[in-house]
């Protein structure tokens, strides 16, 4: 017998949005890998290069030159790159032939996050199992000083990348709140590793700086340049040797050019925190920007100029005090819909 | 007064408040940390520090640093507090004009206290106290309440509980009870520094209105002693 079902239209279309991002078969990656193999010989004999010795470099230099494209998004002009980087990374099924999921957390719906949970409280778990073993033996903890200066957490972007999994915000910093716990414990070895796995390295920031050597002028005394940018106002300024302590800014003394005292403070700043105030003489240029702009923007060029004059410590002292780094804070741009950046219209209830 | 915070919830409703996306966002990286400006920190040598600060000093040796403000110098006459109370006393954005005020009400004071220091007799001259930056801090902390109000509405009706107010709040309450006093209750000939220096050297003596009001805000405290238990952080 049959039954006459009622159902509409909206149910028998296809919700297209349901089965979420399009799914990659192996096979059809292995393709695309073969194919970008083939391709990129091609390329290579078109190009007139050796097949064997051909980079990804070559690559992009040759598909730039062969299709120029004048688009402002990188993402947008043509590409070729291994599919590994084009496709994203997906699952596989997490469930057999008869439908049962593989995973014991799989109907959790974040079986990667709660299965890493578990796993770093399994190792906590240990490690005090431990400290007491040691303590009922009366021995010490072992307390091992790990350099935690050097090494940052990974963010959660990374984190989501790790374990193909979507994590909320929440999640994420219970997991961190998790790893600062087993580290503050007196851990051994044996949790070291586990813990590097979710760590990244921050080189130390000075590694990049290269500070120039004194110049010398025509009268023999010492001089050095620096720049400075502060919001829209850019400066360079040259600081020399033997000097009274006066300072030129655009030809004009700073009495005359720098009214308000707060600006004349923020210019000797550099020169009273390193105890030289009235030993190097100053000559700047600065346009653009307002008038605190201005200052703070030759309050930098003065600072990176000071660099070379001064040791290394010093430099470092210099940089914890904030003079050397480059202010990021900019006008903010006005949005639309709303009177400026922040401030909307007048709410209106009718 | 203060909204209600609790300490361990903070960290997890900042990042977990649904559908609003985080206003308070900086220029810089938030692995930056803050400008220490203080000449005398660094010429301390390494033995003299303690453990917690050689830690510090470790970690500022890698991570970036932000730019130190342009209201902030590493001279002897910057100051933060008072840097903080010119910045609430500005209008409008005009630094200038709250800069000069606040400089005529510390020469204001110190014109008052020499003014008394010369009359006053020999063994008096010394209990005298002519530095004006001294006053103002001794002032600021002679306002500042211990204990605040907080609206806390339980089955319909609101009370006002008493709660411990934090160092930053307490300051706030302090600089801003003293402004919005000296700019509503003077005289419209009197001008603004000579105000606020009479104020400032009432709060010094622990005299005026503003310690009245601290006064009243510990009374009306201790009066609603009876809810303090609905406070849960």
């Amino acid at each position: 017998t049959s039954r006459l079902i009622y159902t509409t239209t909206a149910v028998q279309r296809k919700n297209v949005g349901a089965s979420g991002p399009e799914k990659y078969t192996e096979a059809f990656i292995k393709k695309q890998i073969e194919e970008f193999n083939l391709g990129k010989r091609h390329l290579a004999n078109m190009m007139g290069e050796d097949p064997e010795t051909f980079t990804q470099e070559d690559i992009d230099r040759a598909i730039a030159y062969l299709f120029p494209s004048g688009l402002f998004d990188k993402q947008a002009r043509p590409m070729m790159k291994h599919p590994s980087e084009i496709f994203p990374e997906q699952r596989k099924i997490q469930w057999g032939e008869d439908g049962r999921p593989f995973h014991f957390l799989f109907y959790t719906g974040k079986q990667s996050y709660y299965s890493l949970m578990h796993e770093t409280y399994e190792k906590l778990l240990s490690v005090q199992k431990y400290q007491d073993q040691l303590t009922a033996q009366d021995l010490p903890p072992q307390k091992e000083k790990r350099n935690l200066a050097g090494s940052r957490w990974l963010t959660k972007i990374e984190l989501e990348e790790m374990l193909l999994e979507k994590l909320s915000d929440n999640d994420y910093l219970r997991f961190i709140q998790l790893l600062k716990k087993l580290m503050t414990l007196p851990c051994g070895d044996m949790e070291e590793k586990y813990i590097q796995k979710f760590t990244k390295e921050v080189p130390a920031q000075l590694q990049k700086v290269v500070i120039e050597p004194l110049k010398y002028d025509e009268r023999g005394v010492a001089f050095s340049t620096g720049e400075g940018i502060r919001k829209t106002a850019k400066a360079t300024a040259t600081v020399y040797d033997n000097g009274t302590g006066k300072i030129t800014v655009n030809g004009i003394d700073i009495l005359h050019y720098f009214p308000v005292l707060q600006d004349r403070e923020q210019l000797l700043f550099p020169f009273q925190f390193l105890g030289r105030v009235g030993k190097h003489d100053m000559i700047c240029t600065v346009s653009g920007g307002g008038r605190s702009a201005q200052a703070g923007a030759i309050r930098l060029a003065s600072a990176k100029a000071l660099r070379s004059f001064v040791t290394e410590k010093e430099v470092e002292f210099m940089r914890q005090a904030g003079l050397l780094t480059v202010d990021p804070r900019v006008k903010e741009r006005k949005k639309p819909g709303q009177e400026g950046a922040r401030r909307k219209f007048t709410w209106k209830k009718r | 007064m203060a909204a209600p915070s609790a300490a361990g919830l903070r960290r997890r409703l900042r990042a977990w408040l649904p559908r609003l996306t985080q206003v308070r966002w900086s220029r810089y990286n938030p692995s930056f940390l803050e400008p220490e400006v203080n000449k005398e920190l660094y010429q301390k040598p390494l033995e003299e520090l303690s453990e917690e600060e050689k830690k510090k000093l470790e970690l500022k040796a890698v991570q970036p640093i932000k730019a130190a403000p342009p209201s902030v110098s590493s001279s002897v006459f910057s100051d933060p507090m008072i840097s903080k109370f010119t910045n609430m006393m500005m209008k409008d954005g005009n630094k200038v004009l709250a800069r000069s005020l606040m400089a005529q009400t510390l020469e204001a004071i110190k014109r008052k206290q020499l003014e008394k220091y010369h009359k006053a007799p020999e063994d008096e001259k010394e209990a005298i106290e002519c530095n004006p930056y001294v006053i103002f801090h001794q002032a600021l902390k002679n306002c500042q309440p211990i204990i605040g109000l907080s609206s806390i509405t339980r089955g319909g009706k609101t009370y006002q509980v008493p709660v411990p107010l934090k160092d930053n709040r307490k300051r706030f309450l302090a600089m801003k009870w003293l402004i919005t006093e000296c700019r509503e209750n003077k005289n419209r000939r009197t001008f603004m520094p000579e105000k606020l220096s009479q104020e400032l050297l009432q709060a010094f003596n622990n005299e005026g209105p503003i310690i009245k009001k601290k006064h009243v805000l510990h009374k009306m405290a201790e009066a609603n002693r009876a809810y303090a238990h609905f406070r849960w952080w």
